[in-house]
This record gives C-alpha cells, sequence and structure tokens, in this order.
C-alpha cells in the first residue's frame, strides 16, 4: 500500500536545520493495521503527515498504492490524497457550521460525484458508523464519540484505500475510546488499509503491527528487517557551521 | 458550485452576513441613486445657452451726476465698443443666459386672451444683437435699423417686430412657420420677423427656459445700461482689459464694471450643480471604500478564525482553487442577497425622491449595472482573503495547537 525509503524530513532557518524525519523506512501492506508510536516530539506527526500527502519530505522516496509521491504539484497531491487517504484527526476535524450530512459531504463534492451518488455514499457511511438516524444534527449536538464516528463516516465516504488516523482516541474517554477502536478494526477487516498513530501502548496493542519511531527514525527494526537504515544518525538535530 | 452548503453555514453566523448585506443594500441604493443625480446635474450643465459663450463677456457702465445723459451715452459707448481692436460686435442688453434676472411675460395669440400661449424672457437688445450674442438665425430676417427705438425705463415696450426662438416659435405656432405671424403682449400686437435657433432664459430653473424673445430697442435702466461684446476668436480676455479703461476714459462721471465673461457665468450659474456632483461623487467613492473595506475586514477575520477549517478541507482533498473559490462563493452570496434588498431599496428611495423633490424616476437599468459593480467590487475585495486561505497548507489539520 505504502512505501517510505530512506525518507528524510528537515526543517531548516538560517541558523539551524531541524530532521523531523531521518532515514525513514517503512512499509505497509495491503489490509494491514499498524500502528505508529513513539513519545512526543519522535516524528510520528511528520511522518503521517507525509503520509498523507499534507506535507512534502525533502529527501528518499514515498510510493503511495503505485504512485511515486516525489515531485507532484500541490494539485495533483490534493487529487491523490481525496481519491485514496481517508484521515481521521484527534480533534474531529468536523465543520462546526454544517450538519452531518454536509459534513461527509466535503470530500465528495471535492471528487466531483454527482448529487445522487453523493447522497447514497453519504447516508451509507453514516449508517455504518450507526448515526444515519442524525444526519440534519449538527456536530455541537453530539458527543465527542459520535463526533469522531461522523469523522470516521467522512474519511470512508469516498472509499478511500487507506485510511490514517491521528490520535483517533485521544480525546475520547475511554468507553467511547472503547467504540472507536472497534470501529476502525472492523473497517480493517472489511479491507481497508488503516495506519494509526499514537502514544498509547494499550491501543497500539490492538493493531496487527507495531512500528517504533524515537528521533525521526524506525527504531523497531525487527517490524521492518528489510528496511533497516542504511545508516544511523545520532542526532536528530545538527547545527550548521 | 457549493451554493447550498455555503448557505447553510452563513445562516448559523446570520449577524456578520446581515450587516455585511446591509452595508451592500445601503451602499447599492444609495450609489445608483447618487450616480442618477449626478448624471441629471451633469445634463443640466451641458444644455447649451445659444450663445458664443466663448469669446463673449458683458459690463455694465453706471452714471451719476444731474447732468448725465444716459441715451446719448448709451450710443456714445455703443460706437466706441465696436471701434476696439478685438471686438467683432458689441450690443446694449437687459440680460444675458444663465445671469438669473431678466425680464419676462406672457406671449398670446388673440388680444384679451385669458391666459397667455407662453411665457418667455425679453432681450432688449440695441443693433448687433445677433452677432454679439451669436445667436443662429435658422428662419426670417434680422432686425432693420429703423426697427429700433428708444424707451424709457419703466414704460412697457411694445416693439413692432421680435425675432424667437425656436422653441417660442414652435409653441405659439406648432404647425406653420411663424415668420410674419402676429402675437400680443398686453393686448399690443407685435410681428415675428425671425427665428433664431436656440436662446435660453436667464433663469436655471425655468420651467420653460427655450422660450426666449429679443426685442430691437434701447432701453436704459435710469443711468444704468449693461453692454454685451464679443471678441475676436482668442482676443476676450485682452478686450475685456481694454474696454473698462476705454469706457471710464470716454466718460469719468460713471462707473464702469461687472465685467465678467459669459463662460463665468455659465461657471457660477452651475456651480451648486457642480458643488453638488462633486459631493455625491465623494459619497459614492467613500461608500464603496467602506463597502470594500468590510468586506476585507469580515473576510480577513473568517480566514484567521476558520485555519483550522480550511487546513482540514484541504486534507480532505481540497485544492487552492476550491479553497479560493469557497471564500469567492460566500462573498458572492452574501453580496447577492445585500443587492437584492438594495435592489428594492434603491427603487424605494427613488420613489421618495420623486414625490418629495418632484425628480424624474430612476431609469430601471442603473439597479443591474449597480448590481454587476457590487459584485465585481465584492469579488474584488474578498480576493487577497481568499488568497490567503487558499495559502493555508493542509497539514494544518493535525495540530492541536
Amino acid at each position: 500500500m505504502l512505501t517510505m525509503t530512506h525518507l528524510q524530513k528537515v526543517y531548516r532557518t538560517h541558523l539551524i536545520e531541524t530532521y523531523a524525519l531521518r532515514d525513514f523506512s517503512i512499509r505497509v501492506n495491503d489490509g494491514e493495521f499498524v500502528a505508529v508510536t513513539g513519545p512526543s516530539g519522535s516524528g510520528k506527526t511528520t511522518f503521517l503527515n507525509i503520509c498523507g500527502l499534507l506535507e512534502e519530505f525533502t529527501g528518499g522516496e514515498y510510493q503511495l498504492d503505485g504512485v511515486n509521491v516525489r515531485g507532484l504539484d500541490d494539485n495533483a497531491r490534493s487529487r491523490l490524497r481525496n481519491e485514496k487517504i481517508g484521515f481521521i484527526f484527534q480533534s474531529f476535524n468536523l465543520i462546526p457550521d454544517l450538519n452531518l450530512f454536509d459534513n461527509v459531504d466535503v470530500p465528495l463534492r471535492y471528487r466531483g460525484f454527482g448529487a445522487a451518488e453523493r447522497k447514497q455514499r453519504i447516508e451509507e457511511s453514516l449508517t455504518r458508523v450507526g448515526l444515519a438516524s442524525r444526519m440534519k444534527h449538527y456536530p455541537s449536538e453530539l458527543s465527542g464519540g459520535q463526533q469522531q464516528r461522523v469523522a470516521i463516516a467522512r474519511a470512508l465516504a469516498g472509499s478511500p484505500r487507506l485510511l490514517l488516523a491521528d490520535e483517533p482516541t485521544g480525546n475520547l474517554d475511554s468507553l467511547m475510546a472503547r467504540g472507536v477502536m472497534e470501529l476502525l478494526e472492523e473497517i480493517n477487516r472489511q479491507g481497508t488499509t488503516i495506519v494509526m498513530v499514537t502514544h498509547d501502548p494499550e491501543l497500539a496493542a490492538r493493531a496487527q503491527r507495531n512500528v517504533h519511531v524515537i528521533d525521526g527514525q524506525v527504531t523497531d527494526f525487527d517490524a521492518e528487517p528489510s528496511l533497516r537504515p542504511a545508516t544511523s544518525g545520532d542526532a536528530a538535530v545538527a547545527a550548521i557551521a | 458550485m457549493e451554493i447550498r452548503p455555503i448557505l447553510s453555514a452563513l445562516m448559523r453566523s446570520k449577524v456578520s452576513m446581515i450587516l455585511i448585506g446591509l452595508q451592500v443594500a445601503l451602499t447599492l441604493a444609495i450609489v445608483c441613486n447618487a450616480l442618477f443625480i449626478i448624471g441629471q446635474r451633469l445634463d443640466r450643465m451641458q444644455r447649451p445657452s445659444g450663445m458664443n459663450e466663448t469669446d463673449t463677456f458683458w459690463l455694465g457702465s453706471y452714471g451719476f451726476g444731474a447732468n448725465y445723459d444716459a441715451k446719448a451715452q448709451q450710443q456714445a459707448d455703443l460706437v466706441a465698443l465696436r471701434s476696439m481692436p478685438g471686438v467683432v460686435a458689441a450690443t446694449s442688453t437687459n440680460s444675458v443666459p444663465m445671469s438669473g434676472g431678466g425680464w419676462g411675460e406672457g406671449l398670446s395669440l388673440q388680444p384679451g386672451q385669458k391666459n397667455s400661449t407662453a411665457q418667455t424672457t425679453l432681450y432688449i437688445t440695441g443693433t448687433q444683437g445677433l452677432d454679439a450674442f451669436g445667436f443662429k438665425l435658422v428662419e426670417g430676417r434680422d432686425f432693420r435699423p429703423e426697427e429700433f427705438t428708444f424707451v424709457k425705463f419703466g414704460d412697457q415696450p411694445h416693439p413692432q417686430s421680435i425675432i424667437v426662438s425656436k422653441a417660442l416659435a414652435d409653441k405659439l405656432f406648432p404647425d406653420s412657420s411663424a415668420i410674419g405671424k402676429q402675437v400680443y403682449s398686453e393686448d399690443k400686437p407685435t410681428t415675428i420677423v425671425g427665428v433664431i435657433e436656440r436662446a435660453q432664459q436667464p433663469w436655471m430653473d425655468s420651467d420653460s427656459i427655450e422660450y426666449s424673445t429679443l426685442l430691437p430697442m434701447y432701453m436704459p435702466y435710469g443711468n444704468s445700461t449693461r453692454y454685451l461684446v464679443r471678441a475676436e476668436p482668442g482676443r476676450r480676455d485682452e478686450v475685456m482689459k481694454a474696454v473698462e479703461q476705454k469706457l471710464v476714459e470716454a466718460n469719468p462721471s460713471r462707473i464702469v464694471g461687472k465685467v465678467k465673461s459669459i463662460a463665468d457665468i455659465r461657471r457660477d450659474a452651475y456651480a451648486e450643480d457642480r458643488a453638488m456632483a462633486i459631493i455625491l461623487g465623494a459619497v459614492i467613492i467613500a461608500l464603496l471604500a467602506i463597502t470594500a473595506l468590510g468586506i476585507v475586514g469580515m473576510a480577513s477575520f473568517w480566514v484567521a478564525q476558520r485555519t483550522k477549517q480550511i487546513g482540514t478541507r484541504r486534507a480532505l482533498g481540497a485544492t487552492k482553487a476550491d479553497i479560493l473559490r469557497y471564500f469567492q462563493t460566500e462573498n458572492f452570496i452574501i453580496t447577492t442577497l445585500g443587492l437584492i434588498a438594495g435592489g428594492v431599496l434603491a427603487y424605494a428611495f427613488s420613489l421618495w425622491l420623486m414625490h418629495a423633490y418632484q425628480s424624474p424616476r430612476l431609469p430601471w437599468y442603473y439597479v443591474p449595472v449597480g448590481f454587476i459593480a457590487l459584485w465585481l467590487l465584492g469579488q474584488l475585495a474578498v480576493l487577497g482573503p481568499a488568497m490567503r486561505a487558499s495559502r493555508v497548507p493542509p497539514a494544518v489539520a493535525t495540530r492541536n495547537v
């Protein structure tokens, strides 16, 4: 599904260059449920952003579902993102002024689907998360768990090949978190590849495979034996002379 | 187009939408009517007087002393003026178009007619009157020298022959030529011998501004006389300077003054119209600027407020162009709602002006043209904030601060 090889992300200022990802390599196969774990500042979110084409990388290679992402312009990245990836954010990122129907409709409109197809997809995905009866409600009228379910419905509506989840239960209590995790597992069982970033070991344990990231590098090479970095750096931050 | 979801999102934050919509509505209503009034004033200012305004000026002679002979002095002055270098023609006259002061009288087709057929102004002119004014004779003839008479100030002038403006001739005799026809003033008959193309009355607000009559007469008012002088093209200012000195030298027992070009008389006559046009123009510019700034301010605030939402939309697949279009569509919706209200308001405002000030009805096309102008203004105003929004990176979606 996705392969990152010796990927590098450097933030440069006039004084300093900071490596957010360094020689980062990972492969996620079709239908896998992978949890990416690591402490705060380890590069998890940068990985997720690059993985979801939200940010560009500065070195290495990234293949997403057979497409070489390097060098794609902003429009092509937007299209690819819209067609192949569904996002689930920690704070749900629903649009407060739109009802559930219109929230789920957002990526479908950018996809260019006709009104009838959009309606069918919206109803199907809201049914799938158990909120079909609340289509005309606004996000503020829902609990956190329900809001995350709407976000999942929005992510699923375009039938993406890859679901990226950024701390999907981070803002939920344990009961709601369990419900969301069960939903993600069910979605995975139905064939969608899921990459979930989390710092919660308990949550990570429910994924099929864990990849641990520290200082912008994959450290659990047992999980990625074939992609062991060519070189390993001691520091994630290097001062420019 | 995302009109429905944008509209329903806007309905959730009505206050900003209503405020900007109202601003657009008021701007449309005021700008349309103000532009119409400016147009009317400019049209009014463009009205031709019928006379040569470029090369002409007039001046007054005010004699004093018991032995001052106004009648003789008037003739001497005309001889002196006509002999001056650069003078094409000179005549005595009681008034000129646009001067604001003159004589008026009713002309009738029959003696004893209860209501006169037309109200006219009377230009009491000496010889060379047509040349000095620059009035264009279109029918009949100029006055003959023997037709000029002297009339004592205060006596009712009853000339044998008159020249009338075409508008007056058409009013008096719509179906036939006025030449040779008799008309009556104070039940005394007079014959129309000539028709001039156009001669405005001195009063700018007159309902019958085109109805003018020339009388072949000399009539000093007491010791005062006014002269109209036409200079050779390009020599008006030079002649104006020389004339005053020449007349004072000819007879120091008088004051020569109030030398004023007809161009200045026009400027003064329309000063109020010009001021009104300038003030309304400034109001229009200020209103448009305030509306544009209001839109920029509101759109900028919304972009700042919705940064995360914009990032989320980008993450969900929106291109930069989609984000740009979103804000432009949003502005289009708000502006359109404001314009619909503004269109109604513009016609209502026009109706009020019609009733309160007898103003003509606002032509229908002002409002649609205003729609297009304000749509363009709105789109231009929102372009900056919308472009800023389109540059919000999609990675903003995953930031939790």
